[in-house]
């Protein structure tokens, strides 16, 4: 088993994976994947395309099918849930390639963040809170979310995953195909957002995001863990360089 | 110039069946990405329901129609159950999946109501209207009122409600839409059975037009997705538009091809998807294609 | 082998005697399966080879039939003349049911061929010509000299003649060139295109195909009956056809056979209760879609992989061999290096989206080109536009010194261009040997012909072809995987046999797009010795890629993308120190010491 950090004795809010393991149609996506998510921390995957990073967080939700050993948040044992019911257990997903509604205004896809809860007085709040951390989705209320730019996509995917007030987000390739720029956006929202003691755990390909985001990290190969470590040793790890530049 | 006023009146009427029809393709479409070869039949059974609600157990009119539509959306329920192992899979297995239960309801049609049809008297029983020359029967005024009723109610339920705009989350991202929390399959089930209920309502409302038989189902299923596809398919303004144009094309080839006017409608159709295969309003169909 | 030849010559001798043991009731009823089982032929040709969607096939049908009807009653001609008639007829109305086929594809083809199946019977309860409602009777027996074909006994064995060689021609089809092709088309339209198959021709192929079967099957229903109504030919009885194939098993024809057998007996067995059987096969379509997609044909399969999975599996059996490298061919140094591919100014917009923007390159023979570029920077666009998926908004492409701007994938497959796809299209229900074999088959479908005119040299062309196939699969390494579904290999496996399919078809300009996303370090190296071996034989190659380290090693020359514009072009050294690239690569406000970084992923 590989522990980034120190699993901390029965804080509520652990997100606690062991011995995941995802098929893909007779390949081997994922193999006997081991880790864990401390309350309030945030925990990077990295590695090349293909490593196997997506499935482990689709299979972390229950979108593919998995063969899992333990898998629980908290008190809560989450083998059984489907992944529909995720959010209803404090879990946020921004898919990768941001899956925003497309043909739906900005604020219905938001609204639908909250989709698991009542909407009423307090999802107003909610929504209000994430109009102030991302101005522009707030400028943009009525448009289509199709009609947004990449950057602009992506924070709507967060925004919508925060609408429904998760513990833990659960973050796939957010700087996909994004300007320096705005992946500088992207770091500071998740620097918030940890500050404020949501737990992360970031899929990313990009490095160097990643370790500025993330306390500790898994680095995927072929659907193992190659090394982990904390972020700051593996930033200067002459080892990532070579696991991830496959040189 | 009467006469030409006169045909077009005539096909509007026709034409509202045709485009709740279409809606309800459209909506299963929009939603599931899936053709329903069935809904031709959920009108047939509509059509017999409704009759026989209002003649048989004489029900008034409205009622009858409303035990008719409960009654077929249950119809829908059940197909989209026995079908959603394949959702998001296979979808021209779909297809074909939807077509056995066509074939189902046919024979079922068949049995229960037997292979001849009957004629369902007009429920509002006023002479036409005279304007200035044309006439326009009331039945027809009724037909287009509940037509557009029933769109209205289905733009209000799709853009103002949450689990209106849950479906059509669904229908673009279904991945993204079970991670908010929303339960796919039955949102699928409950589009479903909205189409299949607009199926119901279309075959109702037609009865006193035309003859109710084991067939009228057929022909109102196809060229109510002739008139989805014609709008282009999965937009509810061009399912409008399809089938008020292929219920005019239909009148007018009555009046000009008589017994061959069927032949007409559909060259003249397959003529127009070979031009323009994504129909009046198709930039949506884009996406699933 | 020979068990197969056994089970053959069983058959046959079991259709041979059948009828000594059946009443003249039962005799009728086989002879109505025949045709049911010729139609069915033709519609699994057609929809489960071809992956076309045709419900017109009763039409086909009634085509054949009512042609026959009424050559043979209204203008006395005899009857094997008016089949002939009738044939021809059938494939011209075929021909005209599948053009839309050329624009629409699926659901919408299944409108279409309905509401023109629909059309037809229309016309036939209407004509006078066809004697409306009422049919046509008193059609004459055909007849063959010495043989009474009123006597369906003897009916039966002239049915049993088309039909053997209807079967045996069908299976010939699916099984060498012109099947595979249809197949690959079926499963991957796009790649196949790429490949050099001319789909416009394979989809009216196969409406050909489904024609020529109905109209067989038309002419001997006429035959037979020796009368014809509307009803016949009703959209139910369509629905019925098409149940048989599903049950079946669309995909295999004897399957088709097999399910219009079975089918046509249960409703014969529940005549009485018509209602009942139409119930019953209607329940069994929808069961066979849910859970036996691939009909009673695929059953077997189905079973053995259940009975070795219970098992336990083989184990891992295979192993991927390493790549034999090509012969180098010194490049010919004399002549002038024209270039081999010219863009020229070429802006592609989509909807107001500028995603090239006035882009050119020029690539020289026996180059290895790299494109790179943050996503999003249109290279992919690019490699569409060259390869003639998308026709640009601007600008002209020349291949090869001709003007190649707009031409369709498959035209500019066949002039030497080949192309590999960011997220693998390969060909999922063939094997990976007759992934390999579309490719090397660089034959115009009209060829096909020969399928008619001589077959002999059809199965020589085959083995040739196969011979071929072998060579490039040894090449690749990939011997212990030919047999075997690509998509049941792992990642990096799939995107040798696609590089192997695409070098197979013998280009002149190779494209790989991302050939190395989702490989590991081992597998990079190799597909870096496997694009060099490829250039050395000859091919010049452009590729994109985002794994820096590859395009660093691989390319003489890199080209770099970003918002659609080139912004830079050069050696790769010369580009990695471009300020423009580094400023829309890192970005120099996050740019720290030795991080790694490959900013982008597949899109």
């Amino acid at each position: 088993m590989t522990t980034v950090s120190e699993p901390t004795t029965a804080t509520t809010n652990v997100l606690r994976v062991e011995g995941l393991t995802v098929h893909y149609g007779g390949v081997c996506a994922v193999r006997d994947l081991s880790f864990s998510v401390p309350a309030g921390e945030a925990i990077g995957v990295i590695g090349a395309n293909g490593a196997g990073k997506t499935s482990t967080l689709k299979a972390v939700m229950g979108l593919i099918p998995r063969k899992v050993g333990t898998l629980s948040f908290g008190d809560v044992d989450l083998t059984r849930v489907s992944a529909r019911s995720m959010v209803r257990h404090g879990i946020g997903y921004v898919p990768e390639g941001r899956h925003v509604f497309t043909g739906l205004p900005v604020e219905k896809n938001l609204l639908l963040g909250a989709y698991a809860r009542k909407w009423n007085a307090e999802t107003r709040a909610t929504l209000a809170e994430i109009y102030e951390l991302f101005p522009v989705l707030g400028e943009m209320r009525g448009r289509l979310a199709g009609a947004l730019s990449g950057g602009q996509q992506q924070m709507l995917a967060i925004g919508r995953a925060l609408m429904s007030k998760p513990r833990l987000l659960l973050l796939d390739e957010p700087s996909m195909g994004l300007s320096p720029k705005l992946v500088e956006n992207i770091l500071e929202v998740l620097q918030r957002l940890r500050a404020e003691g949501l737990s992360l755990l970031l899929v990313e390909q990009n490095a160097k995001l990643t370790f500025e985001a993330t306390s500790s990290c898994l680095v995927v190969e072929n659907g193992e863990v190659a090394m982990s470590g904390t972020s700051a040793q593996l930033r200067h790890d002459p080892q990532v360089r070579r696991i991830y530049l496959g040189l | 110039m009467q006469v030409f006023f006169q045909t077009i009146i005539g096909g509007i009427s026709l034409g509202a069946i045709y485009a709740l029809v279409a809606l309800g393709f459209s909506l299963v479409y929009r939603t599931m990405g899936l053709v329903n070869f069935a809904h031709g039949n959920v009108v047939t059974v509509g059509a017999y329901l409704a009759s026989t609600f209002y003649l048989t157990s004489k029900l008034p009119f409205a009622l009858a129609m409303f035990v008719a539509i409960a009654v077929t959306g249950v119809i829908g329920l059940v197909i989209e159950r026995v079908l959603r192992p394949l959702e998001n899979r296979d979808f021209d297995l779909m297809l074909i999946g939807t077509i056995g239960f066509g074939i189902v309801l046919d024979a079922l049609v068949i049995m229960i109501w037997g292979a001849t049809g009957r004629a369902v008297p007009s429920p509002v029983p006023s002479a036409p209207i005279d304007l200035w020359g044309i006439r326009i029967r009331t039945y027809d005024l009724v037909v287009l009122a509940i037509a557009a009723a029933a769109t209205v109610l289905l733009v209000l339920f799709l853009s103002r409600t949450k689990r209106g705009a849950a479906m059509q989350a669904v229908a673009m991202d279904h991945e993204a839409a079970t991670a908010v929390g929303i339960h796919v399959g039955r949102s699928n089930a409950i589009a479903f059975m909205i189409g299949a209920g607009l199926a119901a309502l279309a075959g109702g409302l037609v009865g006193p037009l035309l003859y109710v038989s084991p067939a009228l189902g057929g022909a109102l299923g196809i060229k109510g997705f002739a008139a989805a596809i014609l709008g282009g398919f999965g937009s509810i303004p061009g399912a409008i538009v399809g089938g008020i144009a292929i219920g005019v094309l239909d009148s007018f080839t009555a009046g000009h091809f008589q017994g061959y006017s069927e032949l007409v409608t559909f060259l003249v159709f397959t003529v127009i998807i070979m031009i323009r295969p994504t129909g009046v309003f198709g930039e949506r169909t884009v996406n699933r294609a | 082998m020979r068990y197969r030849i056994g089970i053959i010559a069983l058959a046959a001798l079991a259709a041979w005697f059948l009828p000594y043991g059946l009443d003249s009731y039962a005799i009728h009823v086989v002879n109505v399966i025949l045709i049911f089982a010729i139609l069915a032929i033709g519609l699994g040709l057609c929809m489960g080879v071809g992956g076309q969607v045709n419900l017109a096939q009763v039409a086909f049908f009634g085509v054949g039939a009512y042609t026959t009807a009424i050559l043979t009653t209204k203008t006395g001609w005899g009857f094997w003349l008016s089949a002939v008639l009738a044939l021809a007829a059938t494939i011209a109305v075929g021909l005209l049911v599948g053009t839309p086929a050329l624009r629409v594809q699926s659901h919408y083809l299944g409108i279409v061929t309905l509401g023109l199946a629909l059309a037809f019977t229309n016309w036939v309860t209407n004509a006078q010509v066809a004697g409306g409602a009422e049919g046509i009777s008193a059609i004459p027996v055909p007849t063959i000299p010495g043989v009474d074909l009123s006597n369906e006994y003897l009916y039966y064995y002239l049915e049993l003649a088309v039909f053997a060689v209807g079967l045996v021609f069908g299976l010939f089809i699916v099984r060498t060139a012109l099947g595979r092709r249809m197949r690959a088309m079926r499963d991957d339209a796009l790649a196949a295109g790429a490949l050099g198959a001319d789909v416009p021709v394979l989809r009216m192929t196969a409406f050909l195909l489904a024609s020529v079967y109905g109209g067989l099957g038309g002419v001997l229903y006429a035959g037979l009956i020796r009368y014809v109504a509307p009803e016949t030919f009703s959209i139910a009885n369509m629905f019925l056809l098409l149940g048989m194939v599903i049950i079946g098993g669309r995909q295999s024809l004897i399957g088709c056979v097999v399910g219009a057998a079975g089918l046509y007996l249960v409703r014969e067995l529940l005549a009485d209760h018509p209602t009942v059987a139409q119930i019953g096969y209607g329940t069994v379509v929808v069961l066979v879609v849910v859970f036996a997609p691939t009909g009673l044909a695929g059953l077997p399969k189905r079973i053995r992989d259940l009975v070795t999975r219970r098992r336990g599996g083989q184990g891992e059996a295979a192993r991927l061999q390493p790549f034999q490298p090509y012969e180098t061919v010194r490049p010919d140094e004399s002549g002038s290096q024209s270039p081999i591919l010219e863009v020229d100014g070429i802006s592609m917009y989509f909807r107001g989206l500028r995603a090239l923007d006035d882009v050119s390159l020029s690539i020289t023979p026996g180059e290895i080109r790299g494109i790179v570029g943050p996503n999003g920077s249109g290279k992919t666009t690019l490699f569409n536009v060259i390869s003639g998926l998308y026709r640009p908004t601007r600008g002209r492409i020349r291949f090869r010194g001709q003007d190649s701007t707009g031409l369709a994938p498959y035209r500019l497959a066949r002039a030497g261009m080949s192309r590999t796809f960011q997220n693998l299209r390969l060909f999922g229900d063939l094997t990976v040997e007759e992934n390999v074999l579309v490719a090397i088959d660089r034959n115009a479908t009209w060829h096909s012909w020969r399928y008619v005119a001589r077959p002999i040299s059809v199965l020589r062309r085959d083995r040739d072809l196969h011979r071929r196939a072998a060579e490039v699969i040894e090449r690749y390494g990939l011997a212990e995987f030919a047999a075997l579904p690509p998509k049941s290999l792992p990642y990096g496996i799939q995107r040798r046999v696609e590089i192997a399919r695409a070098v197979a078809a013998g280009p002149a300009l190779l494209l790989l797009d991302e050939p190395a996303a989702g490989l590991n370090g081992d597998e990079v190296r190799q597909l870096s010795e496997i694009v060099r071996s490829v250039r050395d034989s000859g091919v010049t190659v452009i590729i994109i890629e985002h794994n820096m380290g590859l395009v660093m090693s691989l390319c003489e020359r890199i080209t770099v993308l970003a918002s659609g514009h080139v912004i830079a072009e050069g050696e790769p050294a010369e580009v990695a120190s471009t300020p423009a690239v580094i400023e829309a690569y890192l970005g120099d406000s996050m740019s720290s010491d030795d991080l790694p970084s490959v900013p982008e992923v597949t899109g």
